[in-house]
C-alpha cells in the first residue's frame, strides 16, 4: 500500500529551543499509526504541524502525494486532517450536538441553523461509531471530563477525515471508553483512514497499532511494525542515553520517623488506595504519565478538592480541607505548584509581598505589621536562595522563570513546614537553576524535612530521590528503590498495563 | 514609600492642586478659607462612603448597595429619633451595627456562594429601596437631631467636627490598608484569589470585611449627611453610587482590584467637590456637571488602564494570565 502522509526532515525552533530537529514520519491509509515519545520529544508539535496549527520551520509534507502546507487549522480540516487534542476546544455553553457541528451546522437557504437536520446527522454519526450514549440536547457543561473527550472526538469524526490524529485521547477516559476508542480507531483504519495515534499506554499502542514511530529531542529514532519489536527496545529508544550533570550527591538521610503517613487516601475516580509514607530526611518521588493521579495526590494533599481516606502528619491525624489548614507552622504541608503563574506567584506584587504572604503573622505585633522584622525574613531569604532581584521590591512578575520559583521556595520555607510537596518544580527553568533547586532539597532533606516530589522529567527522580512511587490510573503501581529506581523501572511500571484479562 | 509604586496617588494630589489654581483663576475667592472649609466638609461625605468602596474595590470587589445603605440609615435614624438627641445613644450604634450587617451579607453572598459582586450588591440595593418606600410610605421624615447636626456642621474651636471624624477614620483605614495583615490579605485578594488561597490567605474572611466596612461607612455618612441637609430624603444616597466608586478610581486603584489606597482616594474626593464647585462658577448647569463627571472618570480610568497595558507589555506573557481552575 502506498503512503498517505509523508514528512521528512521537519524542522521547528521557538526562539533558542529546537522543538524539532529532524523529524521524520511515514503512514499508510488503512493503518493505525503510533507515535510515542517521552514529554518533550516534540510529539505535540508535530501533530501541531500537521494540524495547521503551528508551521515547521523546514522540511516537506505531502498527503496524498501532493505538497501539504496548511495555512491554518481550517485549511489543514478541509484538508481531511482531523486532530484530538488533549486541550478540549468544546464550548461549555453550546449544546453537544452545537459542538460538534461548530462552524459546519447544516444551513438553510437564509443561513439558519437546521435544527433537526442537525439532530439527525447527530444521532446517525452516534450510530455509524457506536458512540456511548450521550444526549444531542445536553449543554456541554454537565458533561464529565470523559464525556467532553468522547464529543471532542465526535467533532473531528464529524468531518469524515482521511486522517484523524489521536492525542492522548485516552488519558481521560474510563476503560470502558477506552475499549470503545479502540475499537473505533482500529475500525476507521480497517475503513480506509489512517489513525494517529499518540498514548504512554505501552498495551493500547500494541492492541491497534499496526507501526510505531518513536521521537526523541525532536527527531525520529525509529520506526517499527509493532509486531516486530519488544517494549524493551521502544522504551529504550524513548530514553536514549543521556548525561548525568547537575545532580548533586545522595546521601541517605531518612530517619524511621514518619513525616506524613497515607492510608486509603483517594481523590473521586482519579486516585485511589494510596498507602504511603513519607518519612523524615527523605525526598520521595512521584512519577507517572500524565493524567494518573499526580495532581490530584498533591492537591488534595494541600486541600484543593476533596478526598477520602487517612493523613496522618507527624504521628498526628490531620483534617486538611484547605491550604490555610495546610499551612500551619512547623506541622503544616507546603505546597509548590505546578502553575507558577496563576497558583504560585502575585505578578504585579514584589518579591517581598510575595515572599511573607503567607507568613504576615511571623512579623505583626499587636496586629500591625513591623517592616524591619519583615525586611530581616525577605533579605534571608534572598540570600539564602540566592535570588536575583534588583530589591526587594522589584514586581515578581519581571522575574526570570528560575527566580520566579525561588521566590516561591523561599515563600513556602517561611511558613517553616517541614513537609514540603514539590510539583514539577523545575518545569521550564534554566539548567543553573535546576541543580541549584536539586542541591537545595537535599540539603533540606538532611536538615530532617519530608519531601514529596514530583517530577515529569524522569531522570531528575532517579537522581534526586531516594524512593519513587509510580501511579498508573491513579494507583500506586510500584514503590522504586536502590538498584530499582531507574528510567527504565519507572516507565515500565508506569506504562506496562497488567490488565486483568 | 517608594515613588514609583505611588505614582498614581501623586498624580491624584497634583490634579487636585491644578484644579484648585484653576479654579481660583476663574472665580477669585475659591481659594478662600471659607470656601475650602465647606469643599472639605463637602468631600468629608464622599470620603467617608468611598472608605469602604476603596476597600471593596482593593479587594476585587465592588459595592453598589452604598447609596440605599446610606439612604436607609438616614431614613430609619430620623424616623427613630423623632427630632430627639437622647434615643441616638442606642439608635447610632445600631445603624451602624445594621449598616455592617448588610455589608456583611453582600460580602457572603459574593465570597461564598460566588453571586457576581455586581449583581449582589445591586439587588440588594434595590431591596432595601423598595423596604424604605414600603416602611415610610414615601413620606417625608421629621427633622434631624440637633446632635447630628452638631456632628455634621458643628465646629470645635473653629475646626468642623466632620473633617476630625474624617481625619480619623483615614488614619484608621490608612494603618489598615499598610500595616496590618487584614491589609496585606486584601491586596493579595483582589491581584489574584487564587494565588491568595494557595498561600493560605483566609480569602472569605478577607472578602467579608471588605463588604462589612463599607456598609459600616455608607450608613454613618448617611447620619452624618442627614444633619448636614437637617433632614433625610429619598435618593439623598443616589449621587454616592458614582461619587464613591469615582473617588477611588481617580485616587489611582485599579477598578480590577489589588493597587490603590485610602490615600488616593481623599485626593479624589476632594477633586469630585472641587469639581462641582467650579461648575457653578462656570455658570453650568447640574447636568453639565454629571457630564463632567463622566468625562474625568473615562479619562482618569483609561489613563490607569493605559498604566496597566504597559505593564502587560513588560511582561510578555503576563497577559494569558487565566482564571483560577474550575
Amino acid at each position: 500500500m502506498t503512503e498517505l502522509l509523508n514528512a521528512t526532515a521537519i524542522t521547528k525552533r521557538y526562539g533558542g529551543i529546537t522543538a524539532l530537529s529532524r523529524a521524520d514520519f511515514s503512514a499508510r491509509a488503512g493503518e493505525v499509526h503510533a507515535l510515542l515519545g517521552e514529554n518533550g520529544a516534540g510529539k505535540s508539535t508535530f501533530i501541531q504541524i500537521l494540524a495547521g496549527a503551528v508551521r515547521p520551520d523546514g522540511g516537506t509534507v505531502t498527503l496524498a502525494g501532493s505538497p501539504y502546507r496548511p495555512r491554518d487549522p481550517q485549511e489543514a480540516q478541509r484538508s481531511g486532517i482531523a486532530p484530538v487534542f488533549q486541550e478540549l476546544s468544546l464550548v461549555p455553553d453550546l449544546t453537544v450536538e452545537e459542538n460538534i457541528w461548530f462552524r459546519h451546522e447544516p444551513l438553510s437557504a437564509v443561513r439558519t441553523v437546521r435544527a433537526r437536520a442537525m439532530r439527525e446527522a447527530t444521532l446517525e454519526l452516534f450510530a455509524r461509531h457506536r458512540f456511548p450514549s450521550i444526549r444531542p440536547d445536553q449543554e456541554l457543561r454537565r458533561l464529565t471530563l470523559a464525556e467532553r473527550q468522547v464529543i471532542e472526538i465526535a467533532k473531528a469524526l464529524s468531518r469524515d477525515p482521511k486522517v484523524l490524529i489521536l492525542d492522548e485521547a485516552t488519558s481521560a477516559l474510563g476503560p470502558q471508553e477506552t475499549e470503545w476508542l479502540l475499537g473505533l480507531a482500529r475500525g476507521l483504519a480497517d475503513a480506509g483512514s489512517l489513525v494517529i495515534y499518540i498514548s504512554h499506554r505501552l498495551g493500547e499502542v500494541r492492541e491497534i497499532a499496526d507501526r510505531i514511530t518513536v521521537f526523541r529531542n525532536g527527531a525520529t529514532v525509529a520506526a517499527y511494525d509493532t509486531q516486530a519489536v519488544d517494549d524493551e527496545t521502544i522504551i529504550t529508544d524513548m530514553l536514549g542515553r543521556r548525561m548525568d550533570r547537575l545532580y548533586p550527591e545522595r546521601k541517605k538521610t531518612s530517619t524511621d520517623t514518619v513525616a506524613l503517613g497515607l492510608r486509603g487516601f483517594g481523590v473521586d475516580h482519579r486516585l485511589s488506595d494510596i498507602d504511603l509514607d513519607l518519612r523524615e530526611g527523605e525526598v520521595l518521588g512521584v512519577a507517572g504519565m500524565q493524567g494518573h493521579g499526580q495532581r490530584e495526590l498533591f492537591q488534595a494533599l494541600f486541600g484543593i478538592g476533596g478526598s477520602r481516606g487517612t493523613v496522618d502528619v507527624w504521628g498526628k491525624p490531620k483534617t486538611i480541607r484547605s491550604p490555610r489548614q495546610a499551612l500551619t507552622g512547623r506541622d503544616g504541608l507546603a505546597l509548590v505548584p505546578e502553575d507558577r503563574r496563576n497558583h504560585g506567584l502575585l505578578l504585579a506584587k514584589s518579591v517581598r509581598e510575595n515572599l511573607t504572604l503567607s507568613v504576615i503573622q511571623r512579623f505583626t505585633r499587636f496586629g500591625i505589621t513591623d517592616p524591619r522584622r519583615e525586611g530581616a525574613l525577605v533579605d534571608e531569604m534572598i540570600a539564602t536562595l540566592k535570588i536575583k532581584t534588583g530589591t526587594p521590591e522589584q514586581l515578581a512578575g519581571t522575574l526570570s522563570g528560575g527566580n520566579q520559583q525561588k521566590v516561591i521556595f523561599g515563600k513556602m520555607l517561611l511558613t517553616e513546614a517541614r513537609i514540603l510537596l514539590l510539583y514539577d518544580p523545575t518545569r521550564g527553568i534554566d539548567v543553573g537553576t535546576k541543580g541549584e533547586i536539586f542541591q537545595l532539597m537535599r540539603d533540606l532533606a538532611a536538615k530532617g524535612y519530608a519531601i514529596l516530589f514530583y517530577s515529569s522529567d524522569l531522570a531528575e527522580l532517579v537522581h534526586v530521590a531516594d524512593r519513587v512511587a509510580v501511579l498508573r490510573n491513579g494507583r500506586l503501581a510500584a514503590i522504586l528503590e536502590g538498584e530499582q529506581n531507574s528510567e527504565r523501572q519507572i516507565l515500565r511500571a508506569a506504562m506496562l498495563e497488567t490488565r486483568a484479562a | 514609600m517608594n515613588i514609583r509604586r505611588h505614582r498614581a496617588i501623586l498624580l491624584a494630589y497634583l490634579g487636585m492642586i491644578i484644579l484648585l489654581l484653576l479654579t481660583s483663576v476663574v472665580a477669585p475667592g475659591f481659594l478662600s478659607a471659607t470656601h475650602l472649609r465647606s469643599t472639605a466638609v463637602l468631600a468629608a461625605f464622599i470620603g467617608i462612603v468611598a472608605l469602604g468602596q476603596t476597600f471593596v474595590i482593593i479587594g476585587g470587589g465592588i459595592d453598589l448597595s452604598v447609596p440605599w445603605v446610606l439612604n436607609s440609615a438616614a431614613v430609619l435614624m430620623t424616623l427613630l429619633a423623632n427630632s430627639q438627641d437622647a434615643p441616638l445613644l442606642w439608635i447610632v450604634p445600631m445603624l451602624l451595627a445594621a449598616g455592617a450587617l448588610v455589608g456583611m451579607i453582600n460580602g457572603l453572598g459574593v465570597a461564598i456562594f460566588g453571586v457576581p459582586p455586581i449583581i449582589m450588591t445591586l439587588a440588594v440595593n434595590v431591596i432595601l429601596q423598595g423596604g424604605i418606600l414600603v416602611y415610610t410610605g414615601g413620606a417625608p421624615t421629621s427633622t434631624a437631631p440637633k446632635a447630628i447636626q452638631f456632628l455634621a456642621v458643628g465646629r470645635i474651636a473653629g475646626f468642623p467636627v466632620v473633617l476630625i471624624l474624617w481625619i480619623v477614620l483615614a488614619a484608621f483605614a490608612t494603618i489598615l490598608l499598610s500595616k496590618t495583615a487584614f491589609g496585606r490579605h486584601l491586596y493579595a485578594v483582589g491581584t489574584s484569589a487564587t494565588v491568595a488561597e494557595f498561600s493560605g490567605v483566609p480569602t472569605l474572611r478577607t472578602t467579608v470585611l471588605a463588604y462589612t466596612l463599607s456598609g459600616f461607612t455608607a450608613a454613618l455618612a448617611g447620619m452624618l449627611l442627614t444633619g448636614y441637609t437637617a433632614q433625610a430624603y429619598l435618593g439623598m444616597g443616589d449621587p454616592y453610587l458614582f461619587t464613591s466608586i469615582a473617588a477611588v478610581a481617580i485616587g489611582g486603584a485599579s477598578i480590577l482590584g489589588g493597587t490603590g489606597h485610602y490615600i488616593g482616594t481623599i485626593a479624589g474626593a476632594l477633586v469630585l467637590t472641587i469639581l462641582t464647585g467650579l461648575l457653578p462658577a462656570l455658570n453650568l448647569s447640574s447636568g453639565a456637571l454629571l457630564i463632567v463627571y463622566g468625562v474625568v472618570i473615562l479619562v482618569t480610568v483609561s489613563l490607569a488602564s493605559e498604566a496597566l497595558s504597559s505593564l502587560f507589555a513588560a511582561l510578555p506573557r503576563f497577559g494569558r494570565q487565566r482564571g483560577p481552575a474550575a
